[in-house]
């Protein structure tokens, strides 16, 4: 695994070196869980900006507060402390329609557990969301995107985990997002099948420019993003850019 | 939106066993709601819209004589828009084919001006012709009963004098719908009749020439029948003239009315129970489809579906519930209206019933049943609205187990594993255990009614005439007769025995609230009719004062004590008082009771009689009724074997009518509320039951366990479902309780072993439904799915 460029600490959440305005923009953002067993502090301080078309990795152990990040950032669940702006608005304290709104427009979501409609073929799971986007492409235009165009009308107990995770890849892309935050979407699948799902996730990062957050426990990953982020315990430890990032395809596993 | 429909489309698809079950359910309330909404339009506006139309009469009054003069004076009476004044009276029939006699009433045709007030509907043939001579019109019900058509002749006994009559045409009259005797529970159209003769000769053969002895009054639009009522009866008191009554003592129009009342009842309360199982049952259903689809949920919110889109997503699964109910309810609903109606048309005459559905019943049905199903998913979907995409995307917490109240109460060795596993699951999801059960108890109530029907109704057959008339024949006199007039009956053929009776008819006053009805006298040791009380006891009626049905007692307001006022519309007409002795549990019209020598001390008169009660050597029946069609002074008989059969007839078809509804009813509920509990319990097990079967249980086992647990919910539900039931046919008893029927309440065991037996089996059958379905578990496919 080539080592990364350390990239000093204070500035780890500073505009990379062309001066583009970040699309999200979170300050000190906090979430803390409250259950019978008293408080869990997922996020603890998160300062973070994010820019168009890039790459991001996140990485840290389990309870870190990795999804949770990620679910603030998508609009699944408010932070409970601190400042979270999407293109300057704000999201921390955005009402339900605005954030449906958002998560409908601007967000695509893949989960590690593929997470499609078992009664919907695949042509339907991403009509689901076409129906819905304001400037989509066709589901057929974004299954071709990852390379499905054959299996469009097969429901997902017909497809391997791959394909159904590459589904979800099309669903999420389909509405033309300006960004794409996946949730360890290679987490439930074998090697072979996990690059296909990333190349796919690359292809649409490179050639629609979106900006796309991806969570993972393979370190192996983070070559193929443009800065590496590392949670623990609910901070960011650790900001690296990776200047030269390496295709999938090159990576080495 | 289309994508989410397809799901819609498919979910359902996987659910269908569930949903229809559902759906059934529901529509068998709506079947209630449509059939009786629609019948109760049918027969109202057929009824206003004949009323109407044939000038059906507001006021009606009897008299003994008066000139046809006097019509003038009423129709200036304020307040009167038409006046019509007519002959009637009794006649008897001598009908071939029917060993007694018949009779009936026969009414005048105005001649020489237009008949204003029940005008008669002619079915066929032409009404008789002016100066004609012993042409009648005959009412449809008896001419169908015996199948008269225009031509054919009878012979009858008008006012004791024998005539041939020619029938010219069938009719019918608003005043007639219910064409039996008045104050009858059932129509008997073999034995009675109604007939409409030319008035110079109805007035000659009655002695009534120039003169008549009834009258019909229709009252302006917007003027109070009181006041009218009042000089009516100050114009026509000179002439003997009886008190004048409206619709509601009208025998017809009150039976009718009687019969819309209790459709009202049900059209209530029917719907109400169903509708209330079918709500549980959609949400027991809809909550366990938000759960196993929690992850979906949370996608379709992830995506940017709003709450909203997805609530609504999730109601209308509770709308494809509706929509099959309501479309299965509206067509059973017609379908069983249909045929309701075509009873109610051998019941009551119109020129034309025709089952109309009552679209806004249709729509009111749609808005009771989604209120229902909404009721009962809503608090689901509001869960689903709220619940946060983040949060739904983590499966649900395990399910809490607790050990059960058997074993908290250290009875725990005492319960097989296999046992201790169905009490944990009873536990843990009370809530559905419970709706499983009343459904169950519900399920079982249901055909506890049409049993319950079903027995009173023998009941009051065997107490009426096994009991209470012992008699084999009752002879009424054309007029009161001394006591001679009892010793001809004594003597003819075949007479065992004879007690005489009075009828005075009155109109019983209290308050402002008065009935008109027949003041019976019996001997005070009667033996053949007898007045029982309600376990069958004879009671003694009482030396002075009347003994009453409750029935009566409760519409006059009066209780024992209170002082009648006994308005008698025969002789003298005298007002007269007497107190109430007694009131008695009876089950057929109104009734009112006193000691015959009382009686006549009332009426100041000597030892008159009305009629007598006989039995006959049925060796000699037929000489007997020979001799009686040939007697002229004998206005009406009855042959209890005749009248029981008649009535055992016309009753068998109503109460096989309701069982099929209320077994169909009880079996849908029974079935549905086993399959879908079951279903839904699988669902959530398939899961343990799989790793049960991989451990090494045996399918037979695994069944055992998910069957025990209905096993175990449906024996508790059985004896407080037949108490259910008891309440449920009390309930419906008394709404459908009038004055002219009110069934007792009679429980059986055969009743109650019906009611068991249907929901047993249902329940065995769905068991084995469920038990097929987890033959067939996918092990491999459970174990593997990520719930
Ligand atoms: N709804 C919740 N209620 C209570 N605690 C929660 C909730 N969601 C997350 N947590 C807690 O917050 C912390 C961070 O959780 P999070 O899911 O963000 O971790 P993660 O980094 O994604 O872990 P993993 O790699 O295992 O997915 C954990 O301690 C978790 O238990
Ligand atoms: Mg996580």
């Amino acid at each position: 695994m080539p080592a990364a460029t350390p990239e000093p600490q204070p500035n780890s959440s500073s505009p990379p070196e062309d001066g583009r305005k970040p699309l999200f923009s979170a300050r000190g953002l906090e979430k803390v869980y409250t259950s019978g067993a008293g408080e869990v502090r997922a996020l603890n301080g998160v300062d973070l900006d994010l820019y168009p078309g890039e790459l991001v990795v996140l990485l840290g152990a389990s309870g870190s507060g990795k999804s949770t990040l990620l679910n603030n950032l998508g609009g699944l669940d408010l932070p409970s402390a601190g400042t979270l702006t999407y293109q300057g608005r704000d999201l921390a304290h955005a009402d339900e329609d605005t954030l449906t709104r958002f998560r409908r427009d601007s967000v695509g979501f893949v989960f590690q557990f593929y997470n499609l409609i078992p009664s919907l073929t695949a042509r339907e799971n991403v009509a689901l969301i076409t129906e819905i986007a304001r400037n989509p492409m066709t589901p057929e235009a974004a299954l071709a995107l990852v390379d499905l165009a054959d299996r469009m009308d097969h429901f997902p107990s017909q497809m391997s985990g791959g394909q159904q995770q590459r589904v979800a890849i099309a669903r999420a892309i389909a509405k033309r997002p300006e960004v794409l935050l996946c949730d360890e979407p290679t987490g439930a699948l074998d090697v072979k099948t996990g690059i296909t799902v990333l190349e796919a996730i690359e292809h649409v990062n490179r050639n629609l420019g979106t900006l796309t957050v991806l969570i993972t426990h393979n370190a192996t990953i983070a070559d193929m993003a443009d800065r590496v982020v590392r949670l623990s315990d609910g901070k960011i430890v650790d900001i690296q850019r990776n200047p030269n990032r390496r295709s999938v395809r090159s990576l080495v596993w | 939106m289309r994508a989410l429909h397809l799901k819609l489309l498919r979910d359902v698809g996987k659910m269908k066993g569930q949903m229809i079950a559902v759906s059934l359910i529901m529509a068998c309330g709506l079947t209630m709601l449509i059939m009786t909404r629609s019948l109760i339009q049918s027969v109202e506006s057929t009824r206003n819209a004949y009323y109407e139309r044939y000038h059906f009469a507001d006021l009606f009054c009897d008299l003994k004589r008066a000139p046809n003069a006097i019509g003038n004076r009423l129709a200036q009476i304020p307040g009167v828009a038409a006046v019509d004044t007519r002959v009637v009276g009794r006649m008897t029939l001598n009908l071939p084919g029917l060993a007694e006699p018949a009779d009936g009433l026969i009414h005048s045709l105005p001649e020489g001006r237009p008949s204003q007030l029940n005008l008669l509907f002619l079915r066929r043939g032409r009404l008789p012709e002016t100066g004609s001579r012993n042409e009648v019109a005959v009412g449809e019900a008896f001419a169908k009963a015996h199948g008269f058509e225009p031509g054919h002749e009878i012979a009858a006994v008008i006012h004791g004098a024998k005539q041939r009559l020619t029938i010219v045409g069938i009719v019918l009259s608003p005043e007639f719908v219910f064409e039996s005797r008045p104050g009858e529970t059932l129509p008997d159209n073999r034995r009675f009749g109604v007939f409409w003769m030319n008035e110079r000769e109805l007035a000659t053969a009655f002695q009534l020439s120039g003169a008549f002895n009834n009258v019909l009054v229709d009252v302006a639009p917007g003027q109070q029948p009181a006041p009218v009522m009042a000089e009516l009866d100050r114009v026509l008191a000179p002439y003997g003239g009886l008190i004048a009554y409206t619709r509601k003592d009208h025998a017809s129009a009150s039976r009718l009315n009687d019969e819309l009342r209790v459709l009202h009842g049900l059209s209530i309360a029917f719907p109400t129970v169903f509708l209330s199982i079918a709500a549980f049952m959609t949400s027991a259903m809809l909550t366990r489809l938000i759960r196993l689809q929690r992850e979906q949920i949370a996608q379709l919110k992830a995506f940017g579906y709003s709450s909203r889109q997805v609530g609504s997503h999730y109601l209308q699964f509770a709308l494809v519930i509706v929509l099959i109910g309501l479309s299965t309810g509206t067509v059973a609903g017609m379908w069983f209206g249909g045929n309701v109606v075509s009873v109610y048309k051998r019941f009551f005459q119109f020129p034309a019933l025709t089952f109309h559905p009552d679209i806004s019943a249709i729509g009111l049905a749609l808005l009771v049943s989604s209120g229902a199903a909404f009721a009962g998913v809503i608090g689901t979907v509001r869960q689903v609205m709220r619940l946060p995409p983040a949060e739904a995307m983590r499966p649900e917490p395990p399910a809490e187990y607790r050990t059960s109240l058997l074993e908290r109460l250290g009875l725990g060795k005492l319960a097989s594993p296999a046992f201790r596993m169905i009490l944990r699951n009873i536990e843990r999801r009370p809530a559905q255990a419970l709706f499983t059960a009343l459904g169950l108890a519900l399920a079982t109530g249901i055909p506890v009614v049409p049993g319950a029907i079903r027995d009173g109704i023998q009941f009051i057959l065997n107490f009426q005439w096994d009991y209470a008339q012992r008699q084999d024949i009752t002879l009424g006199l054309l007029e009161p007769g001394s006591a001679s007039a009892l010793s001809d009956i004594q003597h003819l053929p075949g007479v065992l025995s004879a007690e005489p009776f009075r009828s005075v008819p009155a109109r019983l006053r209290f308050g402002h609230i008065s009935r008109k009805l027949g003041v019976i006298g019996l001997p005070r040791d009667a033996t053949l009719n007898r007045v029982l009380n309600e376990h069958g006891r004879p009671i003694t009626l009482p030396p002075h004062g009347l003994l009453v049905s409750a029935k009566l007692a409760e519409i006059l307001g009066a209780k024992v004590g209170d002082n009648i006022t006994l308005e008698i519309q025969e002789g003298k007409r005298p007002r007269l008082e007497a107190p109430i002795h007694g009131v008695l549990t009876d089950f057929a019209g109104l009734a009112a009771y006193m000691d015959l020598e009382a009686l006549h001390r009332l009426m100041r008169e000597g030892s008159t009689v009305s009629g007598a009660y006989l039995s006959v050597d049925s060796s000699r029946l037929t000489d007997f009724l020979s001799r009686v069609k040939e007697c002229p002074r004998i206005a009406s008989m009855a042959v209890k074997d005749a009248v029981r059969g008649s009535f055992q007839k016309s009753t068998a078809e109503m109460i096989g009518m309701i069982q099929g509804l209320y077994f169909s009813f009880s079996i849908v509920v029974a079935f549905g509320v086993v399959y879908n509990s079951a279903r839904i319990a699988l669902s959530e097990r398939s899961r343990d039951l799989a790793t049960l079967r991989v451990i090494g249980f045996t399918h037979r086992e695994v069944v055992g366990l998910m069957v025990g647990e209905i096993a175990l919910l449906t024996l508790v539900a059985l004896p407080f479902g037949l108490g259910i039931g008891s309440l449920l046919a009390s309930g419906i008893i008394h709404t459908a309780s009038t004055e002219s029927v009110r069934l007792p309440l009679v429980l059986t065991s055969r009743t109650y072993a019906t009611a068991v037996l249907i929901v047993l089996t249902s329940a065995v059958i769905s068991c084995g439904v469920v038990s097929r379905r987890i033959r067939h578990l996918d092990l491999l496919a459970v174990l593997k799915s990520t719930e």
